[in-house]
């Protein structure tokens, strides 16, 4: 029995069943939805899990605590379909705990009909953050509730890194959002799919998979319009989410089995068809559907690749004046 | 007192002791305990990846110990009062508009007839059937831009030449569910005291030459402020720390204290701040229902 603790809606169920027949064993998921949780519930004490799922941060944050058991590459033979710019990464340089799996960017989604004609310029994040093209569509656009996208996002437009973590440019990303402000209809990080799918919001800072489904939503209900996603030239955030070996994980055997297995092409691309997840596989990329693949946002050109950033973890001073910026933010 | 106590027989002190004792144990472990706990967090500093650093560290280099600094952060600009103020003017108005809302309705229901009266008591009560999320997504759908309330609402301004307004994500929509949520805890203390009132105090009123205001404003309303405080604490204080309203139905500017004190623990990951508002925001409401309870100890004379 393989014990996984995975995002939720994070596998496909044919992909479990497919190997659950291959290796004769069951696989048990546990679910949560963000690294935080995940995070807390292994510090209270939760053991038993073979693999888990963490972005890049989690993964360090594993690391640091040494509660990762490491790689055993032997055993993973499929490793060399990995695109390599998704390995060696700074969170686990060569790859010793981590295989990636699957990543979301955060970009800019928009109503295809509703900014028809607009003459927006979709492909930068000032439309997000300037005025002029805000006016049109005041009322109408959510970013994230979330301190660290939203601040990446503006000290991305400013040519900035999204990890830059000097105070003068995070105060130029406040003064920015505080500015842009009176346009955006909310914070928002939990309906922004629906309000996307039903037609009230027509424009959104919002992560990939969220702005794949909400498209999927429109369609099926026949909306009339696409959900599209774009990816800004002055680069956004990538969180790239990791197969890892836990320590209290009492089959190592079966879950680098279930590594190697995921590295597969064919069951790669079933997440990919299913979430609209980015995926660093590259034996993957035939059995997608042609539509997401062909999807420059989600999956970008070598030159758009490398814009993207992963967030690292602040340390704790650092988080208490971002967050002190961004009550400021929410009260102004 | 003392005398009676004295005088108690065995087996009412047990009787005393078992009555008491259940809810006495259930403040102390969920209560009390907590709250020490809180306080003693927020004079620790915050742990790397959330949770708190450690009290004693082996290796002298790693952070440690006590420290002030979390109350220090907060007194040390103005910023977080103004959202203890923002939160307070919205607890306040949420609670004057629950009771302008309230005291007719429980005195409509005081006065009415017995099994009308138990009905209507079940319709005050039946929001509680259902978690009050759920009714906070509905109202996102009723006061959505495509739905008829708003739609009608802007034809309405437009003929008056005013621009359309949105309800959705705004403090407006803020409030009204803040109301929605709040206006049984109003209603059913306030219907519990306007039920006590003898019929014959206004009639004696009536026959001393009052007229139906004055009836209103010298006898039923003096013998119902324990109500109207009973209801306002009920609701104020659990308004005051209301943080999924404002987040689900806010706009870019609607943030309370509540939302503040859950970013510390979720995103901002400092324990020690976050616990650091929670005792701010206790000893700010204890504060203030001591000063209710003082006035309402004034103005109760009557009843």
């Amino acid at each position: 029995m393989l014990h996984l603790y995975n995002w939720n809606n994070y596998i496909s169920d044919t992909t479990i069943e497919r190997f659950e027949k291959q290796c004769a064993c069951r696989v048990v998921q546990d679910y949560y939805s963000d690294n935080e949780e995940m995070l807390a519930k292994l510090a209270a004490g939760a053991t038993g899990y073979d693999l888990i799922v963490p972005t890049g941060n989690a993964v360090e944050a594993l690391i640091r605590q040494q509660a990762l058991r490491p790689l055993d590459k032997r055993l993973l033979p499929n490793l060399k379909n990995i695109d390599p710019a998704y390995l060696d990464t700074w969170f686990d340089p060569g790859n010793q705990y981590s295989v990636p799996y699957a990543y979301t960017i955060t970009l800019i989604g928009y109503n295809s009909e509703k900014l028809r004609g607009m003459d927006l310029p979709l492909d930068s994040w000032a439309v997000v953050f300037e005025p002029r093209y805000l006016e049109k569509l005041k009322g109408h656009v959510t970013v994230l509730d979330s301190q660290r996208e939203l601040l990446a996002a503006a000290l991305k437009y400013l040519g900035y890194s999204a990890n830059d973590d000097d105070e003068t440019h995070w105060k130029q990303a406040r003064d920015l959002i505080i500015r842009a402000k009176p346009y955006w209809a909310a914070f928002n990080a939990s309906s922004y799919i629906k309000e996307l799918t039903v037609g009230n919001i027509w424009l959104v800072h919002g992560y990939s998979n969220d702005i794949f489904q909400a498209d999927l939503d429109a369609q099926n209900a026949a909306r009339g319009f696409r959900i599209l996603a774009s990816l800004p030239k002055e680069g956004a955030v990538l969180a790239l989410d990791s197969m890892v070996l836990h320590k209290s994980g009492p089959r190592p055997d079966l879950a680098h089995r279930f590594i190697d297995f995921m590295l597969d092409g064919r069951n790669s691309s079933e997440l990919t068809n299913l979430i609209g997840s980015g995926n660093p596989n590259l034996a993957a990329r035939p059995f997608i559907q042609p539509e997401i693949a062909h999807n420059t946002a989600v999956f970008p050109g070598r030159a758009q690749q490398a814009r993207l950033e992963m967030l690292r973890d602040l340390d704790r001073n650092r988080r208490r004046v971002l967050s002190r910026i961004w009550t400021e933010i929410k009260l102004r | 007192m003392s005398e009676r106590h004295d005088k108690e027989s065995p087996s009412a002190r047990i009787t005393r002791w078992l009555v008491s004792g259940p809810p006495l144990l259930f403040l102390l472990l969920l209560v009390a305990i907590p709250g020490v706990i809180m306080v003693f967090a927020s004079f620790r500093y915050p742990g790397e990846f959330g949770g708190l650093a450690p009290l004693v560290a082996a290796d002298p280099q790693t952070l440690h110990g006590l420290t002030i600094e979390t109350y220090r952060f907060f007194f040390g600009d103005f910023i977080y009062a103004e959202v203890f103020i923002k939160s307070f003017v919205m607890a306040l108005a949420t609670t004057l508009i629950c009771l302008v809302m309230a005291y007719p309705l429980a005195l409509l229901i005081a006065r009415s007839s017995k099994q009308i009266r138990n009905l209507m008591m079940l319709l005050v009560i039946l929001p509680f059937t259902s978690n009050f999320l759920i009714g906070i997504y509905a109202w996102m759908i009723i006061l959505g831009p495509q739905a008829a309330l708003n739609q009608t609402i802007n034809v309405l301004l437009g003929v008056f030449g005013i621009a359309p307004v949105q309800l959705l994500f705004s403090p407006v929509a803020v409030m009204i569910a803040m109301v929605y949520v709040y206006l049984p805890f109003m209603v059913l203390p306030l219907y519990t005291n306007l039920e006590k009132h003898d019929p014959v105090l206004l009639d004696a009123a009536q026959d001393l030459g009052a007229n139906a205001w004055q009836r209103f404003w010298r006898v039923t309303f003096p013998l119902s402020q324990p109500g109207i405080f009973a209801g306002s604490a009920l609701v104020f204080i659990p308004a005051i720390g209301m943080f999924a309203v404002p987040e689900l139905l806010g706009g870019t500017g609607d943030i309370m204290i509540g939302n503040l004190i859950k970013e510390q623990f979720l995103g901002t990951r400092d324990w020690p701040f976050g616990s650091t508002l929670a005792i701010l925001l206790t000893l700010a409401v204890l504060l203030v229902v001591w000063i209710v309870a003082r006035l309402s100890a004034r103005g109760g004379r009557y009843a």
